[in-house]
């Protein structure tokens, strides 16, 4: 099966615009730096509306900056073909977006899309990423709208990965889940990576997650990266007031992005 | 007596003209407060048609085919401007996607009917090509206004959808095409349902109008089959004109959804 060695991405000076209701252009990131090693796992933390979103849409070209520039391996993304550049890309939305059918017609999809053969049920690529992202086989034939949306979080996570992208980027993975099942596919993502020498981005508010999980973090804060560091400095000795903070705030309040 | 028409005076026009009189005081006795919208409806109907009325007499008598294009041209320039009116949420480039659309859509289908079909001689000829090319355009802009809805309107709510597909590494065409798909359905109902129920509700317009000025019946109603065939087909190419134009709108040339979140 193909293997994709880990892509680096590098994040400078990154600032965007976007008007707001009454039309008035504001700032969701303002000169953001950031940079993500080959084959490690680096996480985002900061709260809703910090503008992590916005940053994930950026790396694969959903939207492009209003300055500043994103390396992906040393190449300014806004050259590539944004077609090239989502094959090494994979990103995972925030909501699992289901295609009608099956869990199979699903994991399928970048395959149809690039008019590529499809990968069959018995397919050791396909076998392989289901048994990493924990997903039993007999869901291949369930209608995937029927599946819990825990489960509908592993198939759209395992047909990101199946298109084998170099570096992985997902949006707040673990918002819909309850506890355990968070902290299941945090371990996923870990395996993920060390098995693949896959780059990973996790955009998140969960800290337990974060910490647990990733070798390093930064800290997104009103658009701007407050601070960064290895996750283990991070977390538990922050530098900056506003970390401070946004770690010692509750739970529910990081979520509802009241802190900052 | 086939061929004859039984004359309308103008003393009859007054006579039938009271009946609306009546309809306007059970409105006010009523108290449904819409007389006057009525009576000024009704006063803008006839001076409407009379124009019309003048307009086709003086295109019919002069007979060349500069007026009976300049007529159909207006006819389309009031259909794209209805279109508008209908739709609220305009994609980008909407005019000259509408106007380019119905165009070739009517146009095509005008054109293949009188010339190919009918062979029209003159081939311009009013008595014909006006009133066909309005029941044309008139249908068209049905679906036209509809496809355009629905398109905006599907692009909108399958957002998520959309951009998942572009993350998968699909192009514009490929994450849009259920969007697409679905408005297309959507701007082709009403001809589907027109030609499922024709003749059983009532009898369609033009048909009784041929009969009416002696026409018999079963050309009558070949005429009606041929019509709607026309029209489905110029429904079906409008439509799909301005979806297959319109999609492109909503996206960059790097395969960019525009509508943001």
């Amino acid at each position: 099966m193909r293997v994709a060695s880990g892509e680096t991405l590098s994040i400078e000076e990154v600032c965007q615009l976007r008007p707001d209701a009454n039309g008035r252009s504001v700032e969701i990131l303002r000169g953001v730096n950031l940079e993500v090693p080959a084959g490690r796992l680096m996480v985002v933390v900061g709260p809703s509306g910090g503008g992590k979103s916005t940053l994930l849409r950026l790396i694969n070209r959903l939207e492009d900056p209003s300055s500043g520039r994103i390396l992906l391996s040393g190449i300014d993304i806004a050259t590539l073909d944004p077609l090239q550049l989502r094959r090494r890309i994979g990103v995972v939305l925030q909501v699992p977006f289901m295609y009608e059918g099956t869990v199979l017609d699903n994991l399928q999809r970048a395959f149809f899309f690039r008019d590529e053969p499809l990968p069959a049920a018995n397919d050791a690529g396909l076998l392989q990423v289901l048994e990493l992202c924990r997903l039993s086989l007999d869901l291949l034939a369930r209608q995937a709208r029927s599946l819990s949306i825990g489960q509908q979080q592993r198939v759209s996570l395992a047909r990101t990965l199946l298109a084998a992208p170099g570096l992985l980027v997902l949006d707040e993975p673990t918002s819909a889940l309850d506890r355990p099942t968070a902290d299941q596919l945090g371990r996923t993502l870990q395996d993920i990576c060390r098995q693949r020498q896959l780059s990973i981005l996790m955009m998140t508010h969960d800290l337990r997650l974060a910490q647990r999980v990733a070798d390093h973090a930064a800290f997104l804060d009103q658009g701007r990266i407050v601070e960064t560091g290895e996750s283990a400095r991070l977390f538990e000795n922050p530098h900056s007031e506003a970390l401070k903070n946004f770690l010692s705030s509750p739970a529910d309040q990081r979520e509802d992005g009241h802190v900052g | 007596m086939s061929g004859s028409v039984i004359d309308l005076s103008i003393i009859d026009l007054v006579l039938v003209y009271g009946l609306v009189l009546i309809a306007a005081s059970l409105a006010r006795f009523n108290r449904i407060g819409q007389e006057r919208d009525l009576l000024w409806s009704s006063l803008r109907m006839i001076v409407q048609l009379l124009v019309v009325g003048y307009l086709l007499k003086m295109v019919f008598t002069i007979a060349s085919p500069l007026p009976v294009l300049l007529i159909l041209l207006i006819m389309g320039g009031f259909a794209v401007h209805a279109v508008g009116a209908r739709v609220k949420e305009k994609m980008p480039r909407f005019y000259q996607i509408v106007g380019l659309a119905m165009f070739t859509g009517c146009g095509g289908a005008t054109f293949f009917f009188c010339a190919l079909v009918i062979g029209l001689t003159p081939w311009y000829d009013p008595r014909y090509l006006i009133p066909l090319s309005g029941m044309i355009i008139g249908n068209s802009l049905t679906g036209a206004s509809l496809a355009a809805e629905r398109l905006t309107a599907e692009m909108k709510e399958r957002r998520q959808e959309i951009e998942t597909s572009l993350c998968l590494g699909a192009t514009s065409r490929q994450a849009s095409a259920e969007a697409v798909r679905s408005a297309f359905r959507a701007a082709l109902i009403p001809s589907i349902n027109a030609m499922a129920t024709m003749g059983l509700v009532f009898l369609p317009g033009m048909m009784t109008g041929q009969i009416l000025s002696g026409t018999e019946p079963l050309l009558a109603v070949r005429y009606q089959i041929a019509i709607m065939c026309v029209i489905t087909a110029s429904v079906a190419v409008t439509s799909f004109l301005i979806l297959l134009l319109g999609y492109r709108a909503f996206f960059t040339p790097a395969h960019q959804l525009r509508i943001q979140p």
